[in-house]
């Protein structure tokens, strides 16, 4: 049976049990990842899943169901199931909550691959990882190393009862590598690219672009000398964030406080509510002039472009923040209907076992006027931090601190020594408000996080922050040691 | 399906290969969710699948292919692929023969029946118990319902043929009452001894308690953790207890075991078969798990193996594999803090000064070696006056050593299971000294 017989199948099925409105995606996921830990291929995999969800309306209460039995009975039992889960929530509702989508679409959608790394040899894949992990090794003290490619791809058909018919195939890619050094009483720990990695979408280009073991000695020295690094001082200071710790600050302190779904309450038993209100539309100065920050997901490398989202909305662009001033939301069509809105397809599902909800996709910081090094000019006394060690908010998205791999003394412009531990912590207005300088599209790259969590059943989702360094002024430096 | 079914399926897989060694491993799930927010239904969910994963051996290279299209082409594929990148990849010197194995019984109470046949008319009838809690008070609710059932089968060429079926339940509520909130869990493997009604009506009782709540200063604090807090505290101490951290230098157990780590008043230990966790009795590799003792009386006493680590150690293999292929090592997967003596009432009567903890969130590590994390209070923080809760407390953020904590504290001496989307642990209340936190916020 064709994926159009099976789709008609359950979409008839729903709506003979009562469905208002149904759809159904399927996909078809394959994940190939390996790992290199201190000379050996700790991970070598190759898995496939294949599956799809009904979502299936009715008296305004959502029903979702996800099968693996592509037989007719599976699929029969699969769309009643989804419809008789929705009957369970109308039947308590004190109101309704589900909407059906506004418009269908019948289109196609492919990554842009310049290089297929399914067709890169796995020998050859092995032996990038293996050079890449050895030049980790440039001292004893250096008891980890790990190096690792991550390749997903995924073919997904969606139907809707308005009659859409979106068919997609994404190519995201990434790998990384990392040194641990050990010391006295501490370990010291150095990532690159970033702090987990370059994700992007695409094929073994970017596997390419991350030149892991050109970098893999800097790293690696980078980790043994955090141990006899002094440590970073505690005040209140400059601040320069490196490009990927500029990603994770929009990831955490403004990506999910702008997801409409926490806006409205619908993520407040676990992963949280947020500070914004619908009422600060246009009102609330989120940051400085300097800070705008876009969803895009149009953009062909980041991470989380499709053409459609798992709603069936046609990817676009808007705004979050304008010149400071909050603009937007991430949104669903539940959602956006509910403020007079229309979905910008910021909706997603893990994979076919889940039920699409509202993420992060691409939120970028536009990149500004002047290069990076430019950034250290008029910095009297200051710290530059590079790449994550460690990310913790609050559940309404405004307590945050945050800790680097490593920073740099900077006095009087110029970057200078070495300091271990690194933290920063602050309010996330105040801390957008005193951004007063971001680096220009040389720096700017698309940052991956490909394990976001959210949602209950916990889904991870894969998303992209564009970013470059950035400058943020009088901010709370040194919180979580004791010295 | 079956164990019978996933047993008969593991040896479909394992005729089809022609690897020197193999390994199948075969889930089935059924995981169902009704989740609600302003005392609505907005999420409800299920998912069933079965899939297969491989893992072939040839000489000391080995492979891992997975798949769940279980026709034979498909499984033909899955144990090819498997074997073609076992052939390909780099030897492996360290790499032992798969385990062969042993009887296993699974623990009383891993199953019930009325879990595995529960609705989604169910689940809604639980959820609506809840919203007239809330309703009630005026308040409005945030949660879910969730019923799930599991099976696993290991079997391998060595021997080893292991099968496990379980179910859980599990009840989380966030009450909100204007300018606070208050949380409840309950967790069981038996959906029939789970009370909606009265874990809502907790949450709500910690809502309405912390109504209006002040802000006080950070720094050290004497604080009460509840179970839920305390629990999730201690997650971030799982990783220390596995063999790899331990060899690699990143465990707070790493200068050697037999030494005085925590206060002599810790004790902690791994057990599948706890009566208020009972779990699987063997690891992913088909190894009967042991019950291990990580710290008695503040000592550091074990860390846990799979068969990779015992070997290269010289370890008894104590049966704590993940799933192949795992570049984590081995995981203390039902951790087991032991009780004190008092009754958290007590704990709270003692107390001069001091904070009453429901429930931490975004808790990450800030210093691996010294286990330091960071996170924040959430959904019921309380203020402890001369022994009695006086106010609700904004929520505030702390920095911490576990091990410093651990070095001064007393336990509840009631056990309860906490639950989070990546742990299921078995802890009592806490009570610490000299807390560190560092700064508030405004709710």
């Amino acid at each position: 049976m064709s994926f159009d017989a099976f789709a008609a199948r359950a979409l008839d099925t729903a709506a003979s049990r009562g469905a208002g409105y149904a759809d159904v995606r399927f996909e078809n996921a394959r994940s190939e990842r390996i790992e290199v830990r201190n000379g050996v291929v700790a991970t070598l995999s190759d898995a496939s899943t294949c599956g799809y969800g009904i979502r299936a309306l009715v008296d305004g209460a959502w029903g979702f169901a996800a099968a693996s039995d592509t037989t007719s009975k599976g699929i029969d039992r699969t769309a009643a199931r989804a419809v008789d889960i929705a009957k369970a929530g109308a039947a308590i509702a004190r109101s309704r909550i589900g909407r059906v989508p506004p418009r269908a679409y019948t289109d196609s959608y492919a990554t842009p691959v310049r290089r297929n790394p399914h067709e890169v040899p796995l020998g050859d894949r092995v032996s990038l990882l293996l050079a890449a992990e050895k030049a980790l090794h440039v001292s004893p003290k250096i008891t980890v190393g790990r190096a690792w490619i991550d390749l997903w791809r995924t073919h997904k058909i969606f139907y809707s009862s308005l009659g859409s018919r979106i068919e997609q195939t994404l190519q995201q890619s990434g790998s990384g590598i990392e040194a641990m050094a050990l010391g006295e009483g501490e370990v010291q720990t150095r990532t690159f690219p970033g702090d987990i990695g370059l994700y992007k979408a695409g094929g073994w280009e970017v596997v390419e672009q991350a030149h892991l073991e050109e970098n893999a000695p800097r790293i690696a020295e980078e980790a043994v000398a955090l141990l006899s690094a002094p440590q970073c001082p505690s005040g209140v200071f400059d601040l320069i964030l490196g490009g990927s710790q500029v990603s994770l600050q929009i990831h955490e302190s403004c990506g999910h406080p702008a997801e409409l779904d926490r806006v409205l309450g619908w993520e407040a038993n676990f992963s949280g509510v947020s500070f914004l209100e619908i009422s600060q539309l246009g009102k609330l100065k989120y940051g400085s002039d300097a800070v705008t920050i876009v969803i895009d997901n149009t953009l062909p490398e980041a991470l989380a472009t499709v053409g459609y989202d798992d709603e069936g909305t046609k990817s676009c662009q808007s705004d979050v923040i304008r010149n400071g001033m909050l603009a937007g939301y991430e949104m669903s069509n539940d959602t956006a209907q509910l403020i007079g809105r229309e979905s910008n397809a910021c909706v997603r599902a893990q994979n076919w076992e889940f039920v699409p909800m509202i993420r992060m996709c691409n939120l970028n910081l536009l990149p500004g006027d002047r290069p990076f090094e430019n950034l250290f000019d008029d910095v009297k006394d200051g710290v530059y931090m590079e790449s994550n060690r460690s990310w913790s908010i609050d559940d309404h998205r405004l307590n945050f601190q945050f800790g680097c791999e490593i920073a740099w003394e900077v006095k009087h412009g110029k970057r200078g020594r070495l300091l271990k531990n690194p933290t920063y912590a602050g309010m996330t207005p105040k801390f957008w408000n005193s951004c007063d300088a971001i680096a220009d599209e040389r720096s700017w790259v698309a940052w991956g996080t490909p394990n976001c969590g959210k949602g209950e059943p916990m889904q991870t989702g894969r998303t992209a922050q564009c970013a470059s360094p950035a400058r943020f002024r009088n901010v709370q430096v040194g919180v979580g040691y004791d010295g | 399906m079956d164990s019978a079914a996933r047993e008969a399926l593991a040896r479909r897989v394992l005729e089809r290969s022609g690897a020197d060694q193999t390994e199948v491993l075969v889930w089935s799930g059924n995981d169902e969710l009704t989740r609600f927010t302003h005392n609505l239904v907005h999420q409800n969910v299920a998912a069933s699948d079965v899939s297969v994963r491989v893992r072939a051996v040839v000489g000391k290279r080995s492979g891992v292919a997975a798949t769940n299209v279980l026709d034979d082409a498909d499984l033909d594929d899955a144990v090819q692929r498997a074997l073609r990148i076992a052939q390909l990849a780099p030897e492996d010197p360290a790499l032992s023969d798969l385990p062969r194995g042993g009887k296993t019984e699974a623990p009383e109470g891993a199953y019930s029946a009325e879990t595995a046949d529960a609705t989604p008319h169910l689940r809604a009838q639980m959820c609506d118990e809840i919203f007239k809690t809330a309703e009630e008070r005026g308040y409005w609710c945030a949660g879910f319902v969730t019923t799930t059932t599991g099976g696993v089968t290991i079997r391998n060429s060595s021997g080893a043929c292991a099968s496990f079926d379980g179910t859980d339940s599990g009840v989380n509520v966030k009450m909100n009452a204007g300018d606070s909130t208050g949380f409840a869990e309950g967790y069981d493997n038996d959906v029939v001894r789970l009370d909606a009604r009265a874990i809502g009506i907790t949450s709500a009782e910690k809502a309405s308690a912390s109504a209006h709540p002040i802000a006080v200063d950070p720094g050290p604090w004497t604080v009460i953790l509840e179970p839920a807090a305390f629990g999730e505290l201690v997650t971030y101490l799982v990783e220390h207890f596995s063999a790899q951290a331990f060899d690699e230098g990143s465990s707070f157990m790493s200068d050697g075991l037999g030494k005085l780590y925590l206060g002599e008043n810790v004790t902690i230990q791994d057990d599948y078969a706890h009566p208020l966790n009972p779990s699987m009795p063997f690891d992913y590799e088909g190894q009967p798990t042991q019950r291990v003792t990580l710290v008695e009386n503040g000592v550091g006493k074990n860390v846990v193996t799979d068969s990779y680590w015992a070997a290269k150690l010289g370890r008894e293999n104590t049966g704590h594999a993940l799933p192949a292929p795992n570049a984590y090592g081995p995981q203390a997967r039902h951790v087991v803090v032991s009780p004190g003596r008092k009754p958290l009432a007590e704990l709270v009567a003692d107390t001069k000064k001091g904070l009453l903890v429901s429930r931490f969130w975004y808790i990450r590590t800030v210093d691996q070696k010294r286990a330091i994390v960071t996170g924040m209070t959430r959904d019921g923080t309380f203020l402890i006056e001369d022994g009695a809760i006086t106010s609700g407390v904004r929520n505030m953020r702390f920095n911490q050593s576990i091990i410093e904590a651990l070095r001064h504290c007393e336990f509840g001496n009631a056990l309860h299971r906490t639950g989070g989307y990546s742990y299921s642990l078995v802890a009592p209340a806490a009570k610490i000294d000299g807390f560190t936190f560092s700064s508030g916020t405004e709710f």
